[in-house]
């Protein structure tokens, strides 16, 4: 066992974890921020995919442990006091949404890329989204919401009330 | 007809919980005091298996572990009940569960899983569904391997095939496919105060389920409720039970939740997959560029297990001919155990397979034609009115042409994409 | 070398369980606290949309706001059966029940107005909004809300059910009407082969999708979307290397599911043509989307390099194989 501190969606977060504990069983099983999903274990598919000081990661992949001092984003992260995150909001306005079980992971990725990139192409959206596998959507869907939330994000609007 | 709201691109009533990450799937449900599981699979294609758990059940944190002895009915199966609860003597795919390992945690199953032992005596095994189909085969249950033979005939093949300028004779082959959806099966277990069994599962037809766990647990089905969670994507694969009895079982014997999630791995061994198929073509067209003659024979592997292999292979002989009016026509289909992974329900269900052989035919006649794609087509699609093989009319609704037709519009673009290439090579660009 | 190649696919699909095996949907309709209205039928979200589908055909049948509307269809304890959501059958057959179940709720909303409002007879009554008025002397009203009070102790609670049509075939023959009703979709493509490395890359694709009617276009195209994604795997990629009753590949790494790279952008165009017998029009479509992908990638793997792949999937090996084979065969 051994003592950890870190952010997680600007929460400050003091656990004792196992060694041998992966960063994903950590959130999931320890904090209870099942957002974040296991589709491989082996870093194929991103649906465990959140952001780790800036950067997407697949938490499957990383130890808890390799987690001590960062800060991460997972998708319960994106929505704030009922008020979804723009790319949130474009997934839903265009129908990117099938099961949803990559979902999570897809919406991480997209942010991740926009977070960095304010403008991709849709090409290079395509790029940032490969590494989340979806069975369901085809991804074209998902791909149209990410350039949905650019526009949101250029007209600098976050005021999507949640009405569901 | 005015319509309000069909017709609408309303937003998904679950899109809110799915893009929030609130939207609950079996693996995200955790009880208080609950137990986990572990399945052990068979790692042989087909053997006779004694089981020993005696050491096993010893392990620290082992609570129980549930085998063949355990289960009240010990089959299921969506049209055949060829299917074990857990294999009792014998094992007929890899993968197979021989047993379910109930402890205080997942490193505990695992340990516990690791100290039973099996005993294999490996049998001959038959992985060609074509040799499975002969009389000195292997056989996976009872006395022949042949579950089905689905016959369709309509008109007079051989004559049909005399008027015929054009034709094509080839086998095409398909392969199995996975479901691959993105949530593996997990589920949780549990009673209520009153004395009903909870299953809390990701399934394509809950009452199904309710129905299989009551029969193999001698339950009456009043007892037992189906909680259908968020179910991330089916395809099929949702369709025959995996871990449903399974959890019943172990939850009603020990009065404590107990939950269970695959990995990816184990996911692949537990559900069905897309029948692979032997399609054996001829295809006959007159001078005309008209059909006159189709005759087939297609045989798809089952696996080990029937599931759904004798409707799946009804429906690739019904879509046998494709969407085209063929006046002589002769099919047959089997649907064949091997000890090959169990086939069932994938999306298309036997008429995904069958296409991959009969457009390529009507390519193939429409060359030897000296006619287009497109002109083959068009000429021989089902429209309002037409007889199918069966002798089904389709009275309305069969908008072919149309669909045909939008693609003809976009052609020239096609082409000149196409084209563009071609010259490119010729300047030596490329 | 890269070469082109642009390939057609089409293809029918009958719908339901078929071949006269009794494809039964129930549901129950049931006013609830406050004037919402309840549908509790067993007809699972997979992802398909079958939720906010049968909400759409809820409410267009009750002629109310479809945020006016809970559906159930989580829990066997609370809803009735209506089959699996499989056979793309949910649409159109689920679709049914609830439809049926919403007219019966309509008229057993009427005969209670009848009542409340002191009428001689339920004829001219208007469902509307969650109120039921009067036609030609709209002051004659009462809500679902007002309803709902009256009646909270006798939860009004009505069922509907269909039956599909289908005819077993006969055993010799196969004669018989196995399916109703058939979809219909045709897809075409233009690919790219490069003839050194044997991988084929789609560049551009028209797919043309039949829905009788479309209860949520969206829907309909997100399903096209996956539909050719899934058979994109199908013919080029997804390979479970199976030997002797070992899947080798049964990990994510080794089977290969097409990414966001693999997948292009498609011009799903939705042909509309009612069927007379489905709930508003609207047909099935989860299965036919997968279907007519695939053969039109192989018509055009042919037409780019003159080679035809009689065996799935079309992994570079193979078609480097196939093609090493066809030059051979010319040169000879």
């Amino acid at each position: 066992m051994m003592e950890i501190q870190l952010i997680i969606n600007d929460i400050n977060y003091k656990v004792d974890i196992d060694v041998n504990m992966r960063l994903i069983d950590l959130l999931r099983d320890k904090l209870g921020l099942t957002g974040t999903k296991e589709g491989c274990g082996e870093g194929e598919c991103g649906a465990c995919t959140i952001i780790m000081d800036g950067e997407s990661v697949n938490s499957c992949l990383v130890m808890a442990f390799q987690a001590n001092g960062s800060n991460i984003i997972t998708i319960e992260g994106l929505e704030n006091n009922g008020e979804l995150d723009p790319i949130q909001r474009a997934y839903m306005e265009e129908g990117s949404v099938q099961c949803g079980f990559c979902i999570p992971g897809l919406i991480i990725s997209t942010k991740a890329l926009l977070d960095k990139h304010p403008n991709p192409t849709r090409e290079e959206i395509r790029e940032g989204m490969s590494g989340n596998l979806c069975r369901c959507t085809g991804y074209n869907k998902a791909i149209d919401a990410a350039q949905k939330a650019i526009e949101y994000l250029k007209e600098g609007q976050n005021d999507f009330k949640n009405s569901w | 007809m005015t319509l309000k709201t069909v017709g609408k691109s309303i937003i998904r009533v679950d899109a809110y919980s799915k893009v929030t990450g609130k939207a609950l799937y079996p693996q995200d449900i955790y009880l208080d005091d609950m137990l986990y599981a572990k399945t052990l699979r068979s790692k042989v294609p087909h053997a006779n298996i004694k089981i020993d758990t005696r050491e096993a059940e010893r392990q620290e944190g082992v609570v129980r572990i549930f085998t063949h002895k355990d289960v009240p009915l010990n089959e299921h199966g969506v049209v055949l009940k060829d299917h074990n609860v857990f294999a009792a003597d014998k094992v007929r795919q890899i993968g197979a569960p021989i047993a379910f390992v109930v402890g205080e945690s997942e490193e505990a199953c695992i340990n516990g899983m690791n100290k039973i032992k099996v005993e294999y005596e490996e049998l001959p095994g038959v992985f060609d569904p074509l040799e499975a189909m002969k009389e000195g085969s292997p056989k996976v249950h009872g006395q022949s391997n042949i579950i089905y033979h689905y016959k369709l005939r309509c008109g007079d093949i051989e004559e049909g095939f005399k008027n015929c300028v054009a034709i094509a004779e080839n086998t095409y082959t398909t392969h199995m496919q996975d479901h691959a959806f993105l949530q593996p099966e997990a589920g949780i277990s549990y009673m209520e105060e009153d004395g009903t069994l909870v299953v809390a599962v990701a399934t394509q037809y809950p009452h199904y389920d309710r129905e299989e766990i009551a029969r193999t647990l001698k339950l009456e089905e009043e007892k037992v409720k189906v909680i259908n969670t968020n179910v991330g994507g089916a395809f099929g694969a949702r369709e025959d039970i995996t871990i449903q009895i399974h959890l019943a079982l172990a939850a009603l014997t020990l009065n404590r939740p107990v939950k269970v999630v695959f990995g990816r791995e184990e996911s692949f061994q537990a559900h069905s997959k897309r029948h692979p198929m032997v399609m054996k073509y001829k295809t006959g067209a007159d001078k005309d560029g008209y059909l006159q003659a189709m005759e087939a024979e297609i045989v798809g592997d089952s696996g080990a297990y029937c599931s759904w292999a004798m409707n799946v292979l009804r429906k690739a002989g019904v879509h046998a001919t494709g969407p085209y009016h063929i006046p002589n026509v002769k099919v047959d289909s089997y649907a064949v155990y091997t000890n090959n992974p169990f086939t069932g329900a994938m999306r298309g269900f036997g008429a995904t397979q069958i296409p991959n052989a009969a457009e390529q035919q009507m390519d193939i006649l429409a060359e030897k034609l000296g006619i287009s794609p497109f002109e083959i087509r068009q000429k021989n699609i089902f429209k309002t009115g037409s007889k199918t093989a069966t002798g089904q009319v389709l009275l309305e609704s069969v908008p072919l042409d149309r669909c045909l037709e939008e693609l003809v519009k976009r052609y020239d673009e096609f082409l000149k994409l196409k084209n563009v290439v071609d010259e490119t090579i010729e300047e030596g660009v490329l | 070398m890269k070469k082109r190649g642009v390939g057609l696919g089409v293809s029918f699909y009958g719908t339901g369980y078929g071949n006269g095996f009794p494809d039964v949907s129930n549901a129950e309709v049931q006013l609830l606290e406050g004037g919402k209205v309840g549908i509790f039928v067993g007809a699972t979200e997979v992802g398909q949309g079958a939720k906010t589908a049968m909400i759409q055909i809820g409410a267009e049948a009750l002629n109310m706001d479809h945020k006016d509307i809970v559906l159930v269809s989580e829990d066997t304890s609370q809803m009735m059966d209506s089959g699996t959501a499989a056979a793309t059958r949910q649409t159109y057959n689920t679709g049914n029940a609830v439809k049926i179940a919403c007219e019966n709720f309509n008229k057993r909303l009427f005969d209670l107005a009848k009542v409340e409002l002191g009428l001689n007879s339920t004829a001219g009554l208007v469902a509307q909004d969650g109120d039921i008025y009067l036609g030609i002397f709209p002051q004659k009203r009462i809500s679902y809300k007002d309803l709902s009070e009256k009646y909270k102790d006798d939860i009004i609670r009505v069922v509907g059910s269909f039956t599909a049509q289908t005819v077993k075939m006969d055993d010799e023959t196969g004669q018989g009407a196995p399916y109703w009703p058939y979809t219909f979709n045709a897809c075409m493509v233009l690919v790219e082969v490069d003839t050194n490395t044997g991988r084929v890359e789609l560049l551009k694709a028209a797919f043309a999708q039949d829905v009788g009617r479309a209860v949520n276009p969206s829907l309909v195209k997100g399903q096209m979307d996956g539909g050719f994604a899934m058979s994109l795997g199908y013919t080029l990629f997804e390979d479970l290397a199976l030997e002797n009753g070992v899947m080798k590949n049964r990990k994510f790494s080794k089977y290969l599911l097409p990414t966001s790279m693999d997948m292009i952008d498609v011009e799903n165009i939705i042909i509309e043509d009612p069927e007379s017998t489905a709930p508003y029009g609207a047909k099935g479509i989860g299965e036919p989307v997968t279907i007519p992908i695939g053969p039109a990638i192989l018509n055009a793997i042919y037409d780019a390099s003159g080679v035809r792949i009689f065996n799935l999937p079309v992994t570079p090996e193979k078609l480097m194989k196939a093609l090493r084979e066809s030059e051979e065969s010319e040169a000879i």
